[in-house]
C-alpha cells in the first residue's frame, strides 16, 4: 500500500505567500541569466586547436578551388567568359556583392588576382601569416564567387562559413609555420582564447542554421516524404560518379537511406548540442557527406561540409588524434579545456 | 578550474558589448537570407533583409541552404554546334565528363547548364511564358555563346538545353531507353569580328 506524506513547503513558495518579489526583481534576474548564459556560449575561452585542424583542411581545400578557377580563368573571370560583366546583376546583389574581378578584368589582372588567392590559400593551410593569409583567402573567395555566380554551388557556400571563423579567431595558433617561427619561448601557442571561442560558436551555429533550413527545405518535397529522394540523385546521370543504380531492387533500403538523411538534416540543429547525440549526429554527417562526395563526384563539398563539422569535435578529442603533430608547451595550462563544444 | 561566467570576464563588459552587437549582426545576416529565399519566402523576412544587405553581400552571405530540397531534380547540359571560319561543324556540351577534369571543373561547368536551365521553360510551354522568360535566360545564353565561340574559334554556335530523363526504379529494372526534353535556346554568332 502506497503510503502517502506531506511534502515540505518549497522554499519560494511560503515566500511569495509572505512576501511576493517584486516583478523588477524577477525581470532582472531572468535578464541576468540570459547575459550570463550568452557570457558563457560566446566569451569562454577555447582551445584554438579545432580551429587549427580546421584552418588546415579548408586552405586544402581552398588551394584546389583556386587552382581550378585559375585552369579557365578568362571563362569565369574574363569579359568574354561565360557571364559578361554587366550581366552579373542578374544573378546576385549588386552592388553590394562586390568583387575584385570587376577592376582586375584584363587577362593578366585576372591571373594576378587569382594567383594571389592561390597564394593565399597556400599560407592558410601551412599557416604562415595566418591572419593575412585568411583574410586574403575569405577575399578571393568572395572576389571569385560573386564575378561568376553561374558556375558557384554549395561548396562555395560552405567556404565561406568556414572562412569567416578562420578569419576571426586564432586559427594560426597551433600546427602551424607561424608557430614553430615564434618557437618554444614565445607565446607558448595554444592558450584557450575568447576569440577562438566566438569562432567555433560561430561555425557552430551557422553550421546548424545551414543544415535547418536545408532540412526544412526538404520538407517540402514529397520524394523525401516517400522516402525516394536518393533514388532522385542515384538515377541523375549528370551528377553520378559512383553506380548505385543497383539498389532499384531494393526499395526499402533507398526509403531508408533517404528518410535517415531526411531527419538526420532537419534534426541536427537540436541534437548536436547534447554530448549523448553529438557522435551520433556527427557520424551520420561524415557518411552523408562522404556518400555526397564519392555517389555524386562532388568531393571538394563534402570535405567542406565535414571540415564545418569539425567545430563541434573537442580539443581534447584532437590533442589526443594529433598528439605528434602538434606543438605545444606542456606547462601551458588551459583555463578550460577543449572547445566551446564540451560546455553545452 | 574556473566557471564560464568567469572565464567569460576575460574581457571587459565593453569588448563583449561591442563582440555581442557584431555577433548578432553576423548572425542576422546569416538567418535572414534563407528566410527570404528562394520562394516561397515571407514579405516580413524579405523587408528584414533589405538592411542587411550590404552586410550579406559583403560577407557573401545570400544563401538560401536548399540543398537538393524540394526534391532532387533531374539533371541537365547545353548541346552546342559551332560553325568554325571553314565552313566545317563542330559540337560539343556543357558540361562534358570526358574534357572537364578534374571533377570540379566540371561541376563549375555543370552550374551554368543548371542555372540556366531553371530560367528556360520546357519547349511546350505556353507562348508567353516562353516569351517573358526568355528575357531572362537569353542575356546569359549570349554569355555561353561568347564563351564558347571565343574558345573554339568558332563563327556561329547553335544552342539548346537538354533535360535528361529521370527513370524510376521500375525503369531502370526494365533496362529501357528515354527521351530527353531538349528546348532550343537560338543561334548566336559574333556581332564583329573577333579579336
Amino acid at each position: 500500500m502506497t503510503t502517502v506524506r506531506s511534502l515540505p513547503a518549497r522554499r519560494t513558495v511560503s515566500r511569495s505567500a509572505a512576501q511576493p518579489p517584486a516583478p523588477v526583481l524577477v525581470s532582472r534576474g531572468w535578464l541576468a541569466e540570459w547575459v550570463a548564459a550568452w557570457n558563457a556560449f560566446w566569451f569562454t575561452p577555447a582551445d584554438p586547436l579545432p580551429l587549427a585542424v580546421i584552418r588546415i583542411v579548408t586552405g586544402l581545400i581552398l588551394t584546389w578551388s583556386c587552382v581550378v578557377w585559375l585552369l579557365d580563368a578568362d571563362a569565369f573571370f574574363g569579359d568574354r567568359g561565360w557571364l559578361r560583366p554587366d550581366q552579373v546583376w542578374r544573378m546576385n546583389d549588386q552592388p553590394w556583392q562586390w568583387s575584385g574581378y570587376f577592376v582586375a578584368s584584363s587577362p593578366t589582372m585576372i591571373r594576378v588576382v587569382a594567383g594571389i588567392s592561390l597564394v593565399a590559400a597556400i599560407l592558410l593551410t601551412i599557416g604562415l601569416a595566418t591572419p593575412l593569409a585568411a583574410l586574403v583567402s575569405f577575399l578571393g573567395l568572395v572576389s571569385a564567387a560573386n564575378r561568376a555566380p553561374l558556375n558557384v554551388f554549395g561548396l562555395d557556400d560552405t567556404l565561406g562559413m568556414l572562412l569567416v571563423p578562420l578569419v576571426i579567431g586564432p586559427s594560426g595558433a597551433r600546427m602551424s609555420v607561424d608557430r614553430l617561427l615564434a618557437g618554444p619561448g614565445q607565446g607558448r601557442g595554444g592558450e584557450s582564447s575568447v576569440r577562438a571561442g566566438i569562432a567555433l560558436r560561430l561555425l557552430q551555429v551557422h553550421l546548424c542554421v545551414v543544415y535547418c533550413f536545408s532540412g526544412a527545405g526538404k520538407l517540402f518535397g514529397a520524394s523525401w516524404w516517400e522516402g525516394t529522394a536518393l533514388w532522385g540523385a542515384i538515377a541523375n546521370d549528370r551528377y553520378r560518379t559512383l553506380d548505385l543504380r543497383g539498389l532499384a531492387g531494393h526499395p526499402l533500403v533507398v526509403n531508408a537511406l533517404t528518410l535517415a538523411t531526411l531527419w538526420w538534416e532537419a534534426t541536427y540543429a537540436a541534437l548536436v548540442w547534447p554530448r549523448l547525440t553529438r557522435p551520433l549526429c556527427l557520424a551520420m554527417a561524415v557518411l552523408v557527406h562522404l556518400g555526397i562526395g564519392l555517389a555524386m563526384g562532388m568531393m571538394e563539398f563534402g570535405l567542406a561540409m565535414i571540415a564545418a563539422n569539425l567545430a563541434f569535435v573537442s580539443a581534447t578529442t584532437f590533442e589526443s588524434l594529433l598528439r605528434p603533430f602538434t606543438f605545444r608547451n606542456p606547462d601551458s595550462p588551459d583555463i578550460l579545456p577543449g572547445t566551446p563544444s564540451d560546455h553545452p | 578550474m574556473k566557471s564560464p561566467e568567469s572565464n567569460a570576464s576575460r574581457w571587459s563588459p565593453m569588448a563583449r558589448g561591442c563582440a555581442s552587437v557584431a555577433i548578432l549582426a553576423y548572425l542576422a545576416a546569416v538567418i535572414v537570407p534563407p528566410l527570404a529565399g528562394p520562394a516561397p519566402a515571407s514579405e516580413l523576412a524579405s523587408r528584414i533583409l533589405q538592411p542587411l544587405r550590404p552586410l550579406v553581400g559583403a560577407v557573401y552571405l545570400g544563401h538560401g541552404y536548399r540543398f537538393f530540397a524540394p526534391n532532387p531534380g533531374p539533371g541537365h547540359t547545353i548541346r552546342w554546334t559551332m560553325t568554325m571560319p571553314d565552313g566545317s561543324t563542330r559540337s560539343g556540351r556543357i558540361p562534358d565528363e570526358a574534357l572537364d577534369r578534374p571533377r570540379l571543373l566540371y561541376h563549375r561547368r555543370f552550374m551554368v547548364s543548371e542555372k540556366i536551365s531553371a530560367l528556360v521553360p520546357l519547349a511546350d510551354a505556353p507562348a508567353d511564358i516562353r516569351e517573358r522568360a526568355k528575357r531572362d535566360w537569353q542575356p546569359l545564353v549570349k554569355g555561353v555563346a561568347t564563351n564558347l565561340l571565343r574558345r573554339e574559334g568558332g563563327l556561329s554556335v547553335t544552342l539548346e538545353t537538354v533535360e535528361h530523363y529521370l527513370p524510376d526504379p521500375g525503369e531502370v529494372l526494365a533496362s529501357g531507353t528515354y527521351a530527353d526534353a531538349v528546348t532550343p535556346l537560338g543561334s548566336y554568332a559574333w556581332a564583329e569580328p573577333p579579336r
